[in-house]
């Protein structure tokens, strides 16, 4: 029995070790070497010593100069308000569609339904091209709006909303009904009260997408006036000029760290969505 | 209920009774369902079913997204452009190849993880946490943090190496390291999204079958190889699947860590489509190659639904 236990925490320790060193490492050294001037990031690394991973003598000009020499902070603004703009209006559309799909019976359900379906196929990244076309077309590119828009109607959103509300029960609205109440105000008043995990869910992986986006803001969007983060520091450094790590590594930091605290606080309803959908930003 | 039972009864009875207050009300509520539906409906319209159709047409055309009014009609020119030089067919190969390596080495290392998260070790909680952070970072700051670790005189791999004892690599930079590297990288980026996947399949079986094999003298590797696995067969397609379609869909690796190099060895099938259509202005080629990984992807998604349903259901 003390055999198998001992054997037991080694197995353990191991692969708590092995993880570490895998998924922690990079991080720490990322988060540290962004704290230190190139010369001390290159020294630590080699030879490899411990101090590769804590912010020794840390300073924080690598910071002051991204924040003075690029336009990071107006990407930052950029993309709070696109994601803001996107998870509101995917909860409202996704959640409105999902309500007509699931409460009132109108002939074509079943097409609406397929219409929907066959999209969730479609692979994003195959169709920037036309895409581009479509929203320059509108007049919407090198703006905001031209970055969330293509993404509101998300058939993944619906899916999942569409779900949630099946499974909830309808005795309430019955009731309601009897009472008078119309489809809007059942809507509003005991529908979407009762769904507020699966909303949150959602609502958490949108910003998640909207945050990480990249090749459609690329394409998109050329006024760095109105670029978001992951393209601002895709694009920090000037071609010309070698890198400069740590103040590459400032930038890989500030585009991170928000989206890990939210993760941390709100893990349960990442993972929860994760693993029912299959489909991730 | 059962008033509502009740007056659905008595209403599908009366048939001699003037049908036009029946069909008001249903008129309402279709009024009502489309209100609810449009804006979705709307959106959805233009943004996938339109650019599938400009996409479709643009293919047999000749055009620059610079000047897209300058377009000339070339029929299947694109289709046969596409076999006639190799470009698209290497590109391709790359791609099927970077997925394939990726979805080989997650399903095991996803599924082994999601064992241990599914055991009564401790530490589980720790273990998933840290895995989930590469799935919640952006494939740009991903591929930033590592064209820095692997890079061939100041990365964190190669002072690695050093310490045990063996010779720097060059990574990225040599022809025949750059697309396993990038393979290293999209498993590690994918590995815990994909445990995360097995971890709820995992749950759902039924731990009574497990139990009763044991008793009867099974051992941990029997119970695991004939009972666990097969139950999970339906994850497991799922896993691939999911893991195929995203490796083939992979952009930022290759745009920002190589460039499609060295000597196009890591030009992934989006990296070629983006330089094509906005690079080198060849939209009309672009939307070909658009096309082909459309139908290819589509095609790995029927594969998988037809599966789905018809076998393996346990």
């Amino acid at each position: 029995m003390t055999t198998t236990r001992i054997r037991r925490t080694a197995l353990t320790l191991v692969i708590i070790l092995l993880i570490i060193a895998c998924f922690l490492a990079p991080y720490a050294w990322v988060v540290a070497s962004s704290l230190k001037n190139q010369f001390t990031v290159f020294g630590d690394v080699t030879p490899l010593s411990w101090r590769a991973f804590v912010p020794v003598g840390a300073t924080i000009e690598n910071y002051v100069s991204l924040f003075e020499r690029t336009n990071i902070l107006r990407a930052l603004l950029n993309t709070a308000i696109v994601a803001i703009g996107q998870v509101a209006f995917t909860l409202l559309l996704c959640s409105m569609a999902a309500y007509a799909l699931t409460r009132i019976k109108f002939p074509g359900a079943n097409v609406v339904f397929m219409l929907i379906l066959l999209t969730f196929l479609l692979p994003i990244e195959a169709m920037m091209v036309p895409l581009y076309q479509v929203v320059s077309g509108l007049g919407l590119s090198n703006s905001l709006v031209g970055i969330m828009i293509p993404w509101i109607a998300s058939p993944f959103g619906l899916f999942l909303l569409k779900q949630a509300f099946e499974e909830l029960p309808t005795e309430l609205e019955d009731a309601a009904r009897i009472d008078g109440a119309g489809h809007v105000r059942i809507f509003f008043s005991i529908v979407l009260p009762n769904v507020k995990v699966p909303m949150v869910t959602l609502g958490l992986i949108t910003f998640l997408f909207c945050w990480n986006s990249f090749l459609w803001p690329l394409v998109i969007v050329q006024d760095p006036a109105r670029q978001i983060i992951q393209v601002a520091i895709a694009q920090q450094g000037s071609p010309t000029q070698l890198p400069n790590w740590g103040e590459t590594f400032a930038g890989a930091t500030v585009a991170t760290v928000p989206l890990i605290l939210l993760f941390l606080v709100l893990q349960k309803y990442f993972t929860q969505g994760m693993a029912t959908s299959g489909i991730k930003g | 209920m059962s008033t509502g039972e009740q007056a659905l009864t008595v209403s599908a009875g009366a048939k001699t009774r003037p049908r036009k207050a029946a069909t008001r009300r249903q008129k309402q509520e279709r009024l009502v369902a489309v209100g609810f539906l449009a804006p979705f409906m709307l959106l959805l319209l233009i943004f996938q079913y339109v650019p599938l159709l400009v996409m479709a047409r643009n293919s047999f055309y000749d055009y620059s997204l610079l000047n897209p009014a300058a377009e000339k009609f070339v029929g299947l020119r694109n289709f046969a452009d596409m076999i006639e030089y190799d470009d698209a067919g290497r590109s391709f190969g790359i791609t099927f190849l970077f997925a394939f390596g990726v979805v080989v080495f997650v399903i095991p290392i996803a599924f082994a993880i999601a064992l241990f998260l599914n055991s009564k070790l401790p530490a589980r909680g720790l273990v998933r946490t840290m895995i989930m952070l590469p799935v919640v970072t952006s494939s740009v700051v991903i591929a930033t943090m590592w064209s820095f670790l692997l890079d061939p005189s100041n990365g964190l791999i190669n002072g690695a190496l050093d310490i045990v004892g063996i010779a720097r690599q060059p990574f990225l930079t040599s022809t025949t390291q750059a697309l396993p590297s990038l393979i290293a990288m999209t498993l590690w980026q994918q590995v815990g999204f994909g445990a995360i996947l097995f971890l709820a399949g995992l749950q759902g079986v039924p731990s009574e079958l497990g139990e009763a094999a044991r008793i009867d003298g099974a051992t941990r590797w029997q119970v695991l190889w004939n009972i666990t696995i097969p139950l999970l067969s339906r994850t497991t397609l799922f896993v691939v699947v999911i893991m195929t379609v995203f490796s083939l869909q992979a952009f930022a690796p290759a745009f920002l860590m190589t460039q499609g190099g060295p000597q196009e060895a890591t030009n992934l099938i989006v990296y070629h489509i983006y330089n094509t259509a906005f690079i080198m202005q060849q939209a009309g080629y672009a939307s070909a190659l658009s096309v082909v990984l459309l139908l290819v992807v589509l095609a790995i998604s029927m594969v998988q639904m037809a599966l789905l349903r018809s076998r393996w259901n346990y």
